[in-house]
């Protein structure tokens, strides 16, 4: 980048804009850790991720089951429980308004901000509303002590709300078991943005839905996100929901990110062996023959393989990612990976 | 409200097959016993002094009819139930000629006052303590209460009963061991007359409570602990819903709907009167009076209490299927 450049990149920016990005995650590790009879046993799921999400952003997590990207999310929501303990690093958030550092804070500074400016769509929304509770009281549980409003007008902003999503008020009056599955998880989304949070964490909120309903699903987020600016992160397996919602992508391999990118150049041009695989293996109409698997299977989290985790199952590894672990590299225009073939580390 | 009216006239046949079937069990079960009651009074009342056989001969034949045995079985059968659908079951045996609807209805408000207080006290106490044990488990009261309701839940019902009596009537005898009241005391409304039932009741009914308690502590607290890990609780959690409420409307409103079933059917089983408490603690209610009735083979008797047992067995059942989809909205009524 030039000077100039620079300079109308700087200038470019307004001056109200926030500094800082909505999410800041450094370094951060989390482990299961079991003590049984005196044996202590650890599975590292989120091992040493960094990453940044800017505001108005949706920032996409894909790898395959097992690789530790519910173990993230459920970190960076703060909704861990032992044996999932943090081990070091940090989970930054920048509300706009008010800055946190997630893991300094009291449970009840925590409790605080969640709803107000930090929602979680939880995995199988399914059965996240109470089965004995009506659709609106679970929405004043939820929402009602952030709103500030008195009983009557928050009823009808939630109504509003609901209406803005396409969704009719009537659904308050239904118990979870009257709903479709489809309506369900949509009614989950309204209930986790009804308080217009700066950043929403989704948890594979289309995995159990056909591919009808997850469209509109999706569609429905994307309009939330447009509508209120927010920033969203989002975790599911299904690299065709990437394709259509994300903007930027990070693809998790045993724990560890090892590429990010704009989704867009990932799918391009990806260049980490297992993004490759993971984009190649994805069938296209037309195709002659069968698309072929990745061999093997993701490691043993708790006895990981030294140096590169993907080398065992690698068609390229060479003698240093058997020994040394890859560092994350930047490859220019957000690009990062991290691979010795890509970016030449060698046995010291 | 029309598919309601519906399952009301399905579920009201269900009971009255029910208690059809019941009953007719119960009448099938007293004839086959080998005790003949006429012979029975009859050699009772002739036992001292003589009695000529024309004599005999008539009383035989106006016991038969007043116990229902006059004529063919299939005579016999019909006015069993003629008499029974308007609550007539025939003088009693051993209290004769007491009907024996009158010996039940004396019998049954103590059998009623004593286990209703002590059936809805252990139920409230079990389920509540169990609900907090199992959502606090770390706190150390409600863990060593967990240790203490699973001490005395396997205990066998006669020695928490026996233990009572010896420590609170002999050790340090400060309450009544035996009756339903105080044997010089009126028995009109007064407050002496209700202060002595009080006592009297205390140590029957706290045997019942500690005993009945434990079941319903381990059972709430193993039902709280498998809800508190299900996604709608840990949802709430993390939204912030306040923690009360979540012990509330989440956490022990899904868990009662189980024990609420529970409590109806021993709401019901009440009827058959508590056997052993009543006869360790000389209780005049239904269990010692079935017990002496079984004694003195006084099948009329045995035959009232089991059909209202099993009446009163049917209807809690009933009340419960229809409450049910009020606690559950997802119990479907088709």
């Amino acid at each position: 980048m030039t000077l100039h450049q620079l300079n109308n990149h700087l200038n470019s920016v307004p001056e109200t804009a926030p500094t800082s990005p909505a999410l800041r995650v450094d370094g951060l590790k989390a482990y299961y850790q079991t003590r049984w009879f005196g044996i202590t046993r650890e599975v590292r799921a989120v091992d040493d991720i960094t990453l940044r999400i800017e505001h108005d952003e949706i920032y996409g997590i894909a790898g395959e089951s097992s690789s530790g990207k519910s173990s993230l999310i459920k970190t960076i929501a703060g909704a861990i429980r032992p044996p999932l303990n943090v081990v070091s690093g940090s989970v930054n958030f920048d509300f706009g308004t008010r800055k946190v550092d997630l893991y300094s804070l009291k449970p009840e500074e925590r409790t605080a901000i969640r709803w107000k400016h930090l929602a979680y769509i939880m995995q199988g929304s399914m059965s996240v509303l109470n089965p004995l509770r009506r659709v609106r009281q679970s929405f004043v549980d939820f929402a009602f002590r952030h709103m500030g409003l008195p009983m009557p007008a928050f009823l009808r902003a939630v109504e509003e709300h609901l209406l803005k999503l396409h969704l009719q008020p009537g659904v308050l009056d239904s118990y979870p078991h009257e709903l479709s599955g489809g309506m369900r998880q949509r009614v989950v989304i309204a209930l986790a943005t009804v308080c217009r949070p700066g950043f929403i964490i989704a948890d594979e909120p289309t995995t159990a839905l056909d591919v009808v309903v997850q469209k509109s699903v999706l569609t429905m987020i994307r309009e939330v996100q447009r509508e209120m600016r927010a920033s969203i992160l989002f975790v599911t397996h299904d690299m065709a929901v990437h394709a259509n919602l994300t903007d930027r992508l990070g693809i998790m391999y045993a724990g560890r990110l090892v590429e990010e990118g704009r989704t867009r150049d990932l799918f391009r041009n990806p260049r980490h062996p297992y993004t490759i695989h993971l984009i190649r293996s994805l069938p296209r109409i037309g195709d002659a023959e069968p698309r072929k698997g990745l061999e093997g299977t993701p490691p043993n989290l708790a006895d990981p393989p030294p140096g590169c985790r993907f080398h065992p199952r690698c068609p390229i590894a060479m003698d240093v990612c058997r020994v040394v672990v890859p560092p994350m590299q930047s490859l220019g225009g957000g690009h990062r990976v991290a691979c010795h073939a890509v970016t030449g580390g060698t046995v010291q | 409200m029309k598919t309601y009216a519906i399952y009301l006239a399905k579920r009201l046949l269900q009971f009255v097959l029910v208690v059809f079937i019941g009953i007719n069990l119960t009448y099938v079960i007293s004839h086959a016993t080998p005790i003949d009651p006429v012979e029975q009074t009859i050699s009772a009342l002739t036992s001292f002094g003589n009695t000529s056989p024309e004599a005999i001969e008539t009383m035989r034949e106006s016991l038969r009819e007043l116990y229902g045995m006059s004529g063919t079985p299939v005579e016999q059968y019909l006015s069993f139930w003629s008499r029974i659908v308007v609550g007539d079951f025939g003088p009693s045996l051993s209290a004769f000629p007491t009907p024996v609807s009158e010996l039940i209805l004396r019998a049954l408000p103590w059998t009623i006052g004593l286990l209703v207080v002590a059936t809805v006290l252990a139920w409230l106490l079990g389920n509540l303590l169990g609900g907090l044990a199992g959502y606090y488990r770390k706190n150390r009261l409600l863990k060593a209460m967990g240790l203490i309701a699973m001490g005395l839940h396997p205990m066998p019902y006669y020695v928490v009963a026996f233990v009572l009596l010896v420590v609170f009537g002999f050790m340090w005898p400060v309450l009544p061991i035996s009756g339903g009241s105080g044997i010089g005391v009126d028995r009109g409304f007064s407050f002496d007359f209700v202060y002595s039932v009080f006592l009297h009741s205390l140590l029957p009914a706290l045997s019942l409570v500690l005993v009945g308690l434990g079941g319903w502590f381990l059972g709430m607290r193993a039902l709280v602990s498998n809800i508190v890990t299900e996604d709608y609780v840990v949802y709430a959690e993390l939204g912030g819903v306040d923690r009360r409420r979540i012990l509330g409307s989440y956490v022990m409103r899904n868990a009662l709907v189980p024990q609420v079933t529970g409590l109806a059917m021993s709401l019901g089983a009440i009827f058959t009167g508590a056997i052993i408490t009543e006869e360790v603690f000389g209780y005049p209610g239904i269990g010692s009076l079935l017990v002496d009735a079984v004694h003195a083979g006084d099948y009329s008797l045995v035959l009232g209490i089991t059909s209202v047992s099993i009446v009163a067995v049917s209807l809690a059942v009933l009340v419960i299927d229809l409450l049910y989809p009020l606690l559950d909205p997802r119990v479907q009524v088709e």
